[in-house]
């Protein structure tokens, strides 16, 4: 039952993504909503809950995101590798591992992402890229990471009796 | 790492490696299309709900780019009445006239198809959209897209029954044949990942200035000439550079498109080698 659930959410956050959140441009860019959602799901619930919703996630965006089928699958598979970091206990504030991954993730994310261009025709300027798209994006979704985990928390009736983790 | 996780990371990116093939051979464009009818409605709705929110977000964070902005606006205001009263000492009526004409003459015989933005790419590094009509309608793969007052948008790249996908111009991926209106000195415009515009290959002897308009150029055969691209707004050159860098600021406002022409009437041509 929690598998369809997740798959749920992931996959109207993934319309929401592609429709909406792509209007809101700070530092010149978009927040990954998505990915610091999955992140999030990843901390809270664990790694095994989470690649299935990184599956529908991936597969909705790629189609409704205007993105090459297949490439946001990629992209958000490192959120899958970061999680082994949740697994071995190196942070002991969930929030702080939280933003570390995002940040992490997000830096992958866009990796990804521009080493598609580049491999495909786009320009070999990596500078720019990076200072354009790649560290901004990863500063913004972390500066959201907070508010997403904050929410998911808070929606979490176990965690609201006490077990809250910052 | 359990069995089931690493099933799990296995399966995603093999499929993530099939769907990359899959699109490539075009297997998946029937999937796209009906996605796209399916969630259109409701992106188009989302969107608009969150348009005025995303506006009003937005102009918070470009406070320091709305100012910079309005300055310029401003100088090119004065600028601009400056011109307008000179011109109305040299017959202001017969000017008109003859641009009109130019501007008739520009698109003689074309034909263009109204087609409404239903989708943007989300991602940070790409500038595609989305526009409501397809291969039924009529659009075929490298005709050219401009806006409603006719500068430039981009070419469409791919094409489902109902819907194509416009690369636009600042797309990365971009990259067009044009010339300065003014000194006639050609170049290529390309996109970047800041979504800017630059002009390369201007020799170092070409007279171009800052105000110079762009359009294109038409070699190559992939766009129509005379097209407006933008106007020059700044330019580089040092003695060490074989070519001036020219950046460009485009006329049509690519980021709140909402309804865009296609060129029906213009076909690409792929020019051939000579023997």
């Amino acid at each position: 039952m929690r598998y369809w659930t997740g798959a749920v959410i992931a996959f109207f956050l993934a319309i929401v993504q592609a429709s909406s959140v792509e209007q809101f441009k700070v530092l010149g860019v978009s927040p990954n909503l998505l990915l610091v959602f999955l992140v999030a799901w990843l901390v809270i619930r664990g790694l095994d809950d989470v690649l299935p919703m990184i599956f529908v996630a991936g597969v909705t965006f790629s189609l409704v995101g205007l993105q090459s089928p297949g490439l946001v699958l990629l992209a958000l598979l490192p959120v899958a590798g970061f999680g082994v970091l949740r697994e071995l206990h190196v942070v002991h504030s969930d929030l702080i591992l939280v933003l570390l991954l995002v940040f992490a993730a997000s830096l992958a994310y866009e990796l990804v992402i521009l080493g598609s261009i580049m491999a495909t025709g786009g320009p070999l300027d990596v500078s720019t890229a990076l200072r354009a798209t790649v560290v901004p994006a990863a500063m913004v979704n972390v500066a959201l990471a907070p508010v997403v985990y904050g929410m998911m928390r808070f929606a979490r009736p176990a965690q609201r009796r006490g077990q809250l983790s910052f | 790492m359990t069995a089931r996780t690493l099933a799990w990371t296995s399966f995603i990116a093999i499929a993530a490696f099939v769907l990359m093939a899959a699109s490539r051979l075009a297997i998946l464009d029937p999937v796209e299309n009906v996605t796209l009818d399916v969630t259109s409605p409701l992106q188009t709705g989302l969107s608009s709900l969150t348009r005025p929110v995303a506006d009003w977000v937005n102009n918070i964070t470009d406070a320091g780019a709305l100012s910079e902005e309005n300055r310029r606006l401003r100088e090119e205001n004065e600028r601009l009445t400056n011109e307008l009263a000179r011109a109305r000492e040299e017959s202001v009526e017969r000017q008109a006239a003859e641009d009109l004409a130019a501007v008739k003459q520009q698109f003689p015989e074309d034909t263009f198809l109204a087609s409404n933005v239903v989708s943007r790419d989300s991602s940070n590094a790409r500038a595609i959209i989305a526009i409501d009509s397809g291969t039924s309608d009529g659009v075929r793969k490298g005709m050219i897209v401009v806006s409603e007052g006719r500068s430039l948008v981009g070419t469409v790249t791919k094409t489902f029954d109902d819907y194509s996908w416009i690369t636009l111009i600042t797309d990365p991926k971009s990259a067009v044949s044009a010339l300065v209106q003014e000194s006639r000195s050609d170049g290529v415009v390309s996109g970047n990942y800041d979504g800017s515009l630059v002009m390369d290959f201007v020799g170092q002897g070409a007279a171009v200035k800052v105000g110079d308009f762009v359009t294109t150029s038409g070699v190559g055969g992939r766009y129509p000439p005379g097209v407006v691209i933008g106007r020059i707004a700044d330019v580089q050159k040092t003695d060490q550079d074989l070519f001036q860098k020219v950046h460009v600021d485009h006329l049509a406002s690519l980021s709140k498109l909402e309804r865009v022409l296609v060129l029906t009437s213009f076909q690409p041509r792929t020019l051939e080698r000579p023997e």
